[in-house]
């Protein structure tokens, strides 16, 4: 479960401050499927970082799983990144030497942990690209990309999938595709928290949290 | 997969640019290789040449150049002769073993083209002097006869019974034999009885030097500091002054040699450096994802500290390997250069030469690393990875 409680987000930007989260309240309970939606500039992608314990709020609160992460310092909240979370983004940021399989292993090297190949290939599996793991991401295309993306979120067994537009780069046939991945894997148990500009996509999730100009409508 | 994997895959990314920085540690570390190398092959190929002398120290006249003295064992030519008086005069110290007056000259040849270097001795003195010289054929065994070095008989293709004229002088000398392959000065002498070549000068008592050989080395630092007080007219050359002198000549052509080396070597390191940087700014984002998803500052150090040590270690391999490779090259050149040089082969493969390189390639890659290391750890990953 992930509560998140009166948070406010400040930077400074010369002599102005800049709200860019006021007052943000709402809890996500295991199997949860959220989108957050708002116009650019709203703070989306800064709720998603401080929900991900990339950056910290500057007031209230965030739990994961009853640890209070704003008073952690950078070693715990690495730790808390490695075992709980798993992180999709925009443009999915693989590397480009590095095979499927070796794309999905990353997050394994940092969090100093081993896993089977079988156990690997069975998430590769999950998102569809079983007979591709040997392919380097310049043979794969956008979709393809962003299900190894997602694998690679899924690869530590987190508890939550931040998903940053995650089919913002994508035709409507793949971003379909890709929101189906999502909402199975909601299915099977995952929490999912997504941004989003499509209207349509957030319509079918099971909670949307508007933003506007940093707060909640 | 590791670290080390990861970080190898990154380098192989950018295969020219990578190639041309490896090339360049490369070139720097091939030239520190071979630099140490050569110079410890100088050091043991004088030794040896030295050894192959027999003898503990020759007496020279005074007034010679400290220089020429000091290759008087390697036959160069003294211009001043001794008086002969002196041999007497030696003759009354204790623990001496032998004394062996040699007169070494030059003599036109002009049927070959070319001036012979004649080493004149006593040539009974020649199993003491050159105990390990083996000779085809016999000794002189009188004035009209000589033997001659490996890389003459070679050249001249002159074989045991063979004649050698000096027409300037109208004396002929038969060759009685040939020493073997010495690998050392020694094979680019003729070696004449003592008589034979004062006759030829027409300076019956003259020698250029004498060679000592004591009965204990080790009272070898007494025996000349006697000498030296008591004999007036001379100066006594040891093997220690021969060798040190060379030495350091050695040791300056070195120390310049490897100055040049040293600069090129921050070159080179400074474009490694300039690599790792230009690749973590193109990856910045990259970089900002894997800390997203758990790599630690220090994981980043790691990584790009890694990709900088194995461009620069395996650059240092590839040095390493080129210098063995090239050192029959490389040897030809440098021997343009120096003054002298012992024969026989300079560069070696020298294990702890090698591992010595091979540290100083990692501490090369450690130097260039860290800035970019340290400048790829702090990238921001929200600033990163936003957009
Ligand atoms: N490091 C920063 N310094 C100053 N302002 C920032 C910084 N990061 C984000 N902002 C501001 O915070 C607001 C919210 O940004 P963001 O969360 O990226 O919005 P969205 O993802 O909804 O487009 C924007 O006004 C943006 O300019
Ligand atoms: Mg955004």
């Amino acid at each position: 479960m992930i509560e998140v409680k009166n948070i406010e987000k400040v930077y400074q930007r010369g002599s102005e401050r800049v709200y860019a989260l006021k007052d943000i309240s709402f809890i996500a309970r295991k199997g949860d499927f959220i989108s957050i939606t708002g116009p650019s500039g709203s703070g989306k992608t800064t709720l998603l970082h401080l929900i991900g314990c990339l950056d910290k709020p500057s007031k209230g609160f965030i739990k994961i799983d009853g640890i209070e992460i704003e008073k952690m310092k950078e070693p715990d909240l690495l730790t808390v990144r490695r075992q709980k979370i798993g992180f999709v983004f925009q443009h999915f940021y693989l590397i480009p030497g590095l095979s499927v399989l070796e794309n999905v292993m990353l997050p394994l090297i940092f969090a100093r942990k081993k896993r089977d190949l079988d156990e690997i290939i069975s998430i590769i599996d999950k998102v569809g690209l079983k007979k591709r793991i040997y392919h380097t991401p310049n043979q794969l295309s956008g979709g393809e990309m962003q299900r190894v993306a997602i694998a690679r979120a899924l690869i530590n067994n987190p508890e939550v999938l931040l998903a940053d537009e995650p089919t913002g780069n994508l035709d409507t046939e793949n971003s379909e595709n890709i929101f189906e991945l999502l909402n199975s894997l909601n299915l099977g148990g995952l929490t999912v928290i997504i941004v989003t500009h499509n209207p349509e996509l957030a319509g079918r999730t099971k909670r949307i949290i508007k933003l506007k100009d940093g707060k909640m409508e | 997969m590791t670290y080390i994997k990861l970080a190898l895959k990154n380098i192989l990314r950018h295969q020219t640019r990578t190639f041309l920085a490896l090339l360049g540690i490369a070139t720097s570390v091939a030239l520190i290789f071979s630099i140490i190398s050569f110079n410890r092959g100088f050091e043991r190929g004088l030794s040896k040449e030295l050894d192959a002398t027999g003898l503990h120290f020759m007496v020279v006249s005074s007034g010679c150049p400290h220089e020429v003295a000091s290759l008087v064992l390697h036959a160069a030519v003294v211009p001043k002769f001794l008086d002969i008086d002196i041999v007497n005069k030696l003759k009354q110290f204790d623990g001496i073993e032998l004394i062996s007056p040699i007169l070494i000259t030059q003599l036109p040849n002009p049927q070959k083209g070319r001036i012979d270097i004649i080493y004149g001795m006593d040539m009974n003195h020649i199993s003491q002097l050159k105990p390990s010289w083996k000779i085809d054929g016999q000794l002189p065994s009188n004035d009209s006869e000589v033997i001659i070095g490996f890389e003459i008989a070679d050249h001249d293709k002159l074989k045991v019974g063979d004649m050698i004229t000096y027409t300037d002088y109208q004396k002929s000398f038969k060759v009685s034999g040939i020493i073997q392959k010495t690998g050392s000065q020694d094979d680019a002498y003729i070696y004449m009885p003592l008589k034979a070549i004062q006759e030829i000068l027409n300076k019956p008592q003259g020698v250029t030097a004498i060679g000592v050989k004591v009965s204990r080395p080790q009272e070898l630092n007494y025996i000349t500091e006697e000498i030296s007080m008591n004999v007036p007219g001379i100066q006594i050359v040891t093997m220690g002054q021969v060798l040190n002198s060379l030495a350091n000549l050695a040791a300056s052509a070195k120390t310049l040699s490897l100055s040049i080396a040293i600069i090129a070597i921050i070159i080179s390191a400074v474009g490694v450096m300039n690599l790792i940087l230009m690749a973590i700014f193109e990856r910045t984002q990259e970089i900002g994802m894997m800390r997203a998803i758990g790599a630690s500052r220090q994981d980043i150090f790691n990584i790009i500290m890694y990709e900088t040590i194995i461009i620069t270690v395996s650059g240092g391999i590839i040095g390493i390997i080129f210098s063995v490779a090239a050192s029959g090259i490389i040897e030809n050149f440098v021997r343009i250069f120096m003054p002298y040089v012992p024969s026989g082969r300079m560069i070696l493969f020298e294990p702890l030469i090698a591992v010595s390189c091979l540290v100083f390639a990692l501490i090369i890659g450690i130097l260039s690393g860290t800035y970019p290391a340290w400048k790829a750890s702090n990238i921001s990953p929200i600033e990163a990875i936003r957009g």
